[in-house]
């Protein structure tokens, strides 16, 4: 077996057609907003689709994995500027987070997620009266 | 004699160019490409391009830019992308508008903002045939080649 060089998903060209252009993984730029006290991350996965788009929260961990399917263009390349693979990312977002209630929408090739926060409870207020 | 030496001509300008772009980068919003994937020198948006005999086609990257929202043009062997992207849509839908606050941004790496892109293409284009589709943030530009740039059997006879 021959280990991949540790640079490898780093690479953003890769001739077309490749074997390892399935299993690129390039890292996409993301949006954090918190909002309406959601956490909401949008991120750019073009090329993926709803189904192909996994996201996971576990131990505080938000995970995208996204795939894209190869796709190749006919004829030969004149100008390649970037490659074509799927993409990952993770993000620490701590234990205030309700994670069976993530709604997660893709169009347009964009990835919007949205986490809720805990329904903490309401602090106590403790009147101090004068005795 | 040669004073300057060839690349270190003004290093000062490009000092000042350096900190202007560090700088920049804390107080703007990021260019379209984002600050980590691309250089600024870069344009966007990344294309590949691929030449058959009868077809050039061009295939670019755009998520989150509508196809209403995005313009092309050729002229000649050159075409221009033209598009604008929103900025993203975070506020939930099953509240009312007047009841949300403005989201808190804790991380902004993907640009919004207008984009113009001309590219030069290997040969001249049949313009009336130019097909483009976006899909799921990936645009493909289809384009015929002019008549005249296709190759032509050339068929030999003999006497």
């Amino acid at each position: 077996m021959i280990a991949s060089s540790p640079t490898s998903s780093a690479e953003r060209i890769q001739p077309a057609g490749s074997s390892a252009a399935q299993s690129l993984n390039f890292r996409p730029n993301v949006d954090v907003a918190t909002c309406d006290d959601s956490l909401v991350f949008v991120a750019d996965i073009p090329g993926s689709s709803a189904s192909a788009s996994d996201v996971q929260v576990e131990d505080g961990v938000l995970s995208i994995d996204a795939a894209v399917p190869a796709r190749s263009l006919p004829g030969t390349a004149v100008r390649r500027e970037y490659g074509i693979g799927g993409y990952q990312r993770s993000f620490q977002i701590g234990a205030d987070f309700d994670a069976s209630q993530i709604a997660a929408t893709y169009r347009n090739g964009v990835l919007t997620i949205r986490v809720p926060r805990l329904t903490a409870e309401q602090p106590h207020t403790i009147p101090v009266t004068a005795g | 004699m040669q004073l300057l030496r060839v690349g270190y001509a003004h290093p000062l300008e490009d000092l000042r160019d350096e900190m202007d772009r560090l700088w920049n980068s804390l107080t703007t919003a990021p260019p379209l490409h984002g600050w980590t994937r691309q250089t600024a020198k870069e344009a966007f948006p990344a294309v590949n391009l691929f030449e058959t005999a009868e077809t050039v086609v061009l295939e670019a990257e755009l998520p989150g830019i509508e196809p209403d929202a995005l313009e092309i043009t050729t002229l000649g062997d050159e075409l221009t992308l033209k598009g604008r992207r929103d900025e993203p849509d975070v506020l939930s839908q099953d509240t009312p508008t007047e009841a949300t606050a403005a989201p808190t941004w804790h991380r902004r790496e993907r640009g919004i903002g207008e984009f113009v892109r001309r590219l030069s293409l290997p040969t001249l284009i049949d313009p009336e045939g130019v097909e483009a589709r976006l899909q799921d943030g990936v645009l493909t530009v289809t384009c015929p080649k002019a008549a005249a740039c296709r190759p032509r059997k050339v068929t030999v006879t003999s006497r």
